[in-house]
């Protein structure tokens, strides 16, 4: 392509990258974590498919070990059963036929016994003739060397593969070939200008032009780089050639002689190599109204043109340095015409070669002599082929003696063309095995939910409780509620934490709006919390005095001029927070004065409210500016002056005005003073529309309110025989230093706390206007309920009721005994936890010490694990709590009240799978490829974490940006504490319905059909059978009783 | 005829051009015991050499001359020890370019017998990791660094050991090459101090090198066994002694 691409194949660029992201998952900002499904993009395929190309994608693990697996076999949590099936189906299908070989002992001894990671590692000369000679001991049998052609071949597959899964950069062929630092170099210096642009108010000074997008400003910044142009890297050059990064793009491809047929996958593999960049920029590109995209926009094409400045300019660097080729044709050609150089280049570069080797190439390589490189290539591949097959045979020697005597004798007895397929046979067995294994550990815990999991005998007394609490379906629920359950006549519901109300949430002091809702929806209504006293305007002193602190702390001089002077105040902080955490942050919340009383906007607006909100804070605005700009106190002024400044201010009167004229200010300080209201102070005419725009989002219309109330009411089955409390406890979690505290919070909340949504929704439950419409629907709410919002504090297990202040006097005299309650749940749970976090140390005793402990772990900034957060989830249980009340399910599921019997058309039931049932499988798929690839899934250690930006974590000075979770989340004393195991959820509905239902939600369904949920429906219309989906198929579970297979599927269209 | 006996000691006590034979003989003795004896012996044997010469006889070894050779040596074996990823040959050059600064000290009139020690400072720690190349090289095939990486968590105790015998090797304190280049740096003129500083310099960013392929990454490939606890003991005994030795001897050589 030439320099003016046409609109077209700027079109067509954009599309292949386009087309190329989507594999890769969005990465939201870690202020509102996400937790996410790293294979998202890939959810269209099953599981098994979509982990293998996963992996090959980002480079990681789809599985445990295999000595993970074995440990969960030796625990008992693996179901034997169900692993010689999967054995078994798996030598039906490839059916080797080798005389002599039990193939499904074989692999069945490889399953529990063998304690190597890989029992038919990767090479490149193993033959079943080499093969013979190291099992019978002999000498290897002298054979031709390879050929060029040969070892062409073999070249081309590993360094110039042409299968997408195995693709290679031209600058990764020239670090395997070259030894240079290419991939290496790229990656820092993208990092560092995604750093630099991407930036969200960390650094104290930013990049200039970033308002005219990445790749333009990167550019104007690149082009004046000195240390480019010390290291001799004439960018300057490269970036002349090109103006748009469409353009820069197809050029780079073209010099660095790509063919185009291959340009999809090339871009694909240079998106996914930093993947955690792409997917913020690609959330970012994608999201609506985030500030900081609209202000400085980017996307991946842009990304992708900087990336590849970079590389093709590293790529001639090192042409003109190490006299290496410079382009994809020119390093086939090298490969073609120096095979055994090539060869020898790529074992060393790749950390494949055999060690006692290693100096003997390199000192080679650095003489560059072509006939010694010959030599010493083909003495190295006999010695390879040697090594090769003495591994191979003593690894299959070592599984042939676990087997038994028989298979020693039938492995002696192998032809060579037999060890070869064994071989083979047992490399696809591997690449399948982490698959059986994960089907085998689910099978386990399916037979427990199973056995657990069953209607209560005893029908509940028609008693009226005490209190009734609403929980969110988090798993760390479960616990507080079974203990408060246990505790006294409590009944507990669980429902998503933002109670099924979105909201677009404006705290108090806080100026921008925050999405209180799941991820996948947008928030229409706008709820403004607003103080209930009226203060005069005045700030704390230490309020005001941490100010000036925070902004030397961000100032960059500071530290030359402050440091001796002030630094000891820093210091006394540290120290208190260091030693007693909790009594400094008390201390320090005690000295920043307490949160003002305050109430929710719950109510919509009516045009002429709205109007006169707008003028009421125009007119507080024009004040505070009377008071700032021309030192007026109110008293000085009167309410006449304000309406005539505001509506000189908006245009519609000419000034000046009077008051100006009074204090005797000239006509260009009025005008100034004008243009300030407009500017500074906001008051004008387009930002009078904007606010009332925004106040027409404000609150929620009365109809809307008995919407909302009556479906968290019925879809959790509350209709009748309410109690005197009704608690609706959101969850939030406390931690210091923690750059993944959202992670902590409520999902349900967009990773926010979900206390809002909790006030309201009793606000809205608690008018009588809502429960007259109620009672019109059929529900029927007493005069004595009354709907309290709380909010429970995972890190502590406290649980803190609020708006108590409008609680109905009566309600006061049965308070005490509810806090207590709660105080005693509290302190169970604690104590349950702490056995948990804190090992070897009696807990359940003292719960009183343990809440202590919780509490000192949630202020201690030094906690890497302030609690274990969603770890070790497992089931999601959608039904009565019948099925689960008092059984102990070890905090480990996510409980959605739903009663069928109320959902006739099953609309309640599409809500909870589509939304929390698909938010479950998204936490439970982030915490298994986090635990299996803690490296490249996870985020690795958070001792090495640096914060990037305010958005996101890395590793160290520079890396990738870090997705997924941290160890120390998901791993105790080294090994993984949860365990890696698909949602199980158990849905409690007749079959046919919840088909029915699942047909008509396509998302759903193809997440149930491709095994990324595992599904177990419990029929009540038929006896409370479990029917388990396996392979497709719903078969009755062998402990429902009944043996009998039923493959009802017409219902899924 | 003391210009031939100079040679033969800049073989032993090695110093460029000369230094090719010490090197050539330590890289030629077979297994990595041997390749520490001779490590050891080769200096004390240039050392006892060098005292059977007269300081007359040989004025150039006092001229401002053999100071910059010395240091052009040490730098250049510094120099090219960065590059380097094999262990024994890492040692071999960081102790030639050592044991080259020892020169100072017949340089600075120092005393025969306090030479005949403070080459114990790079050969003893060089020695040491001559063998643990040995030892590596047995167990796994090799000692090339930077192949695999991520060796501290599969063999932490050879791993450990190799680590403070490259410290001991670049003037880290409390060992005794610090306290030797502390000596040549207080009795040269403050001229001579780049020079040597640009040694510390290399010295430091080559042992960033070694340590970086040694201990970091994700290791991979075959798992082999680490020392057992006799021989991680006697190494740790080694250096510890080195240390204490460091302590007492430059103590009471400079006068504390």
């Amino acid at each position: 392509m030439d320099r003016d691409l046409t609109l077209g194949d700027r079109l067509k660029v954009r599309s292949m990258v386009y087309v190329a992201s989507e594999p890769i998952p969005r990465f939201w900002p870690m202020r509102t974590f996400i937790h996410h499904n790293p294979l998202f993009g890939l959810e269209h395929l099953p599981f098994d498919r979509a982990v293998e190309q996963g992996t090959a994608l980002f480079h990681g693990r789809g599985y445990l070990p295999r000595r993970a697996y074995q440990r969960y076999r030796a625990e008992g949590k693996v179901d034997d059963r169900a692993l010689g099936r999967y054995v078994r189906a798996f030598v039906e299908r490839e059916d080797p036929r080798l005389a002599g070989i039990d193939l499904e002992a074989w692999l069945w001894s490889v399953l529990v016994s063998a304690d190597r990671e890989e029992i038919c590692p990767r090479s490149d000369w193993l033959d079943g003739s080499s093969l013979r000679d190291a099992l019978d001991d002999r000498s290897p049998s002298s054979r031709p060397s390879p050929t060029e052609e040969q070892l062409a071949a073999l070249l081309r597959e590993r360094i110039l593969p042409e299968r997408m899964s195995r693709h290679r950069s031209v600058y990764s062929q020239l670090d395997l070939l070259f030894g240079t630092r290419l991939a290496a170099t790229l990656d820092d210096l993208l990092i560092k200008s995604c750093l630099d642009f991407f930036d969200e108010g960390q650094s104290v000074w930013q990049a200039p032009g970033r308002e005219h997008g990445f790749y333009r400003s990167w550019k104007e910044v690149a082009r004046r780089n000195l240390r480019f142009l010390l290291h001799g890297r004439d960018l300057a050059a490269v970036l002349a050639s090109d103006q748009e990064p469409e353009a820069m793009i197809a050029h780079t491809l073209v010099t660095l002689e790509v063919p185009e047929s291959s340009w999809q996958d090339y871009i694909l593999h240079e998106l996914t190599h930093l993947h955690g960049w792409a997917g913020f920029i690609r959330f970012r590109s994608q999201a609506h109204h985030y500030y900081w995209a609209e202000r400085y926009p980017a996307d991946l094409t842009d990304f992708l043109a900087v990336r590849m400045v970079i590389g093709l300019t590293l790529v001639q660097e090192a042409a003109r340095r190490h006299r290496c080729p410079g382009d994809s044709d020119a390093i086939a050609a090298f490969v073609a015409a120096s095979p055994f150089e090539a060869y020898l280049r790529a074992e060393l570069y790749g950390g494949s070669i055999l060690a006692g080797w290693a100096q003997r190439a390199d000192a080679a390589i650095g003489r560059s002599r072509r006939r010694e490189l010959g030599g010493l290539a083909v003495d190295y591949i006999a010695a390879k082929r040697r090594d090769e097959a003495m591994r191979q045979a003593g690894i299959l020697a070592d599984l042939a003696r676990s087997v038994g005597p028989e298979a020693e004798v039938g492995l002696r007895d192998l032809s060579e063309r037999d060890l070869e397929r064994l071989v083979e046979v047992l490399r696809t067995w591997e690449s399948q095995e982490g698959y059986a294994w994960l089907r085998a550990t689910e099978a386990h815990y399916i037979d427990d939910v199973i056995d657990r999991v069953r209607p209560s005998g005893s029908p509940r007394a028609d008693r009226r409780p005490f209190a009734q609490a609403f929980f969110c379906i988090d798993v760390r629920s479960e616990p507080l509620r079974r203990h408060l359950e246990a505790l006294g006549d409590y009944q507990t519901f669980g429902m998503a934490g933002f109670f099924g109300v979105p909201i677009g949430f404006l705290e108090y002091g806080n100026g921008s709006e925050q999405p209180l809702c799941p991820a996948i929806m947008s928030p229409k209504s706008l709820i403004v919390e607003i103080p209930a006293d009226l203060v005069l305007e005045e700030e704390p002193l230490y309020g005001a005095l941490s100010h000036v602190f925070q902004d030397l702390e961000h100032s960059v001089l500071a530290p030359f001029v402050a440091v001796e002077a002030v630094g000891l105040l820093f210091g006394l902080g540290l120290i208190g927070k260091t030693v007693w955490p909790v009594r400094y942050h008390r201390t320090y919340g005690r000295l920043h004065g307490k949160k003002p009383l305050t109430r929710l906007l719950v109510d919509k607006l009516t045009p002429e409210q709205a109007d006169s909100l707008v003028r009421a804070v125009q007119r507080a605005m024009i004040v505070r500016a009377l008071r700032s700009e021309l030192g007026l106190g109110r008293h000085q002024i009167t309410d006449a002056d304000v309406r005539e400044l505001r509506e000189i201010a908006l245009g519609n009167a000419a000034g000046p005005p009077s008051l100006t004229v009074q204090l005797g200010l000239s006509a260009e300080d009025e005008a100034v003073f004008v243009e300030k209201l407009r500017t500074v102070y906001r008051v004008d005419r387009h930002e009078a529309s904007l606010q009332m725009e925004r106040l027409g989002r404000l609150g929620f219309s009365l109809e809307e309110q008995v919407q909302y109330v009556h479906r968290a009411l019925v879809s959790c089955g509350l209709v009748r025989n309410f109690s005197r409390f009704v608690l609706m406890v959101g969850h939030e979690s406390l931690s210091r230093n923690n750059p993944y505290e959202s992670a902590l919070d409520c999902g349900a909340a967009g990773g926010g706390h979900g206390l809002p949504n909790a006030r309201v929704i009793c606000a809205m439950a608690n008018k009588a206007e809502v429960r007259l419409r109620l009672r019109e629907l059929g529900v029927v709410v007493p005069d004595d309920t009354w709907f309290v919002p709380g909010a429970h504090n995972t890190t502590t297990d406290e649980v803190t009721l609020h708006d108590l202040d409008l609680l109905p006097t009566r309600h006061l005299l049965y308070l005490e005994r509810l806090q207590n309650g709660l105080a005693a749940a509290t302190k169970r749970t604690a104590a349950e936890r702490m056995a948990t976090l804190e090992t070897g140390q009696r807990h359940d005793r003292e719960p009183g010490k343990a809440a202590a402990m919780a509490l000192r772990r949630a202020n201690d900034w030094s906690q890497v694990r302030p609690e274990w957060g969603l770890c070790r989830n497992l089931y999601a249980v959608v039904g009565g709590r019948h099925l689960t009340e008092g059984v102990d399910l070890e905090g480990r599921v996510f409980l959605l009240s739903y009663d069928h019997r109320l959902d006739p058309d099953g609309r309640f039931l599409e809500n909870l799978l589509a939304a929390p049932v698909v938010v479950g499988e998204w936490i439970n798929l982030e915490h298994y490829f986090s635990t299996v690839d803690v490296h490249r899934f996870g985020s690795g250690s958070k001792v090495y974490h640096n914060v990037a930006g305010r958005f996101g974590v890395m590793t160290g000075n520079q890396s990738d940006l870090r997705t997924g979770l941290p160890l120390q989340t998901l791993y105790r004393d080294g090994q993984p504490y949860h365990e890696p195991l698909r949602l199980i959820s158990l849905v409690e509905a007749p079959l046919p319905f919840v088909l029915d239902v699942v047909g008509r939600l396509p998302k759903v369904k193809s997440l149930v059909m491709g095994g990324w949920i595992r599904v177990i429906v419990l029929d009540p219309d038929d006896g409370y059978k479990a029917f388990v989906l396996e392979e497709g198929e719903f078969v009755v579970h062998p402990r429902s009783g009944l043996t009998e297979r039923s493959t009802v599927m017409e219902g899924v269209s | 005829m003391e210009w031939l006996e100079l040679v033969l000691v800049g073989m032993l006590l090695p110093v460029f051009p000369a230094s090719v034979v010490f090197n050539a003989v330590i890289r030629w003795t077979p297994t990595g015991w041997g390749k520490a004896a001779a490590m050891i012996l080769l200096p004390e044997v240039g050392v006892a050499l060098l005292s059977s010469i007269s300081s007359a006889r040989v004025p150039l070894v006092h001229s401002r001359g053999w100071i910059v050779l010395v240091a052009f040596s040490a730098l250049l074996y510094a120099f090219r020890a960065i590059s380097v990823r094999e262990i024994s040959i890492w040692a071999r050059l960081m102790a030639t370019s050592g044991l080259g600064l020892v020169w100072i000290f017949e340089a600075t009139h120092r005393g025969r017998d306090v030479m005949a020690v403070a080459v114990l400072a790079w050969s003893v720690p060089a020695a040491l990791l001559l063998v643990l190349a040995g030892l590596l090289t047995e167990r796994s095939g090799g000692a090339y660094l930077g192949l695999q990486g991520g060796l501290a968590r599969v063999v932490p105790r050879i791993s450990s050991l190799a680590t403070l015998s490259a410290l001991a090797l670049v003037a880290t304190p409390l060992f005794p090459s610090f306290f030797a280049l502390l000596h040549v740096i207080g009795v040269l003129r403050l001229f001579w101090l780049w020079p040597l500083l640009l040694v510390l310099l290399v010295w430091g960013w080559s042992l960033g090198g070694f340590l970086q392929q040694l201990l970091f990454g994700s290791y991979s490939g075959e798992r082999f066994p680490d020392l057992g606890t006799l021989a991680t003991s006697s190494g740790a005994v080694v250096l510890s002694l080195l240390v204490v030795s460091a302590v007492v001897w430059s103590g009471a050589w400079i006068g504390i």
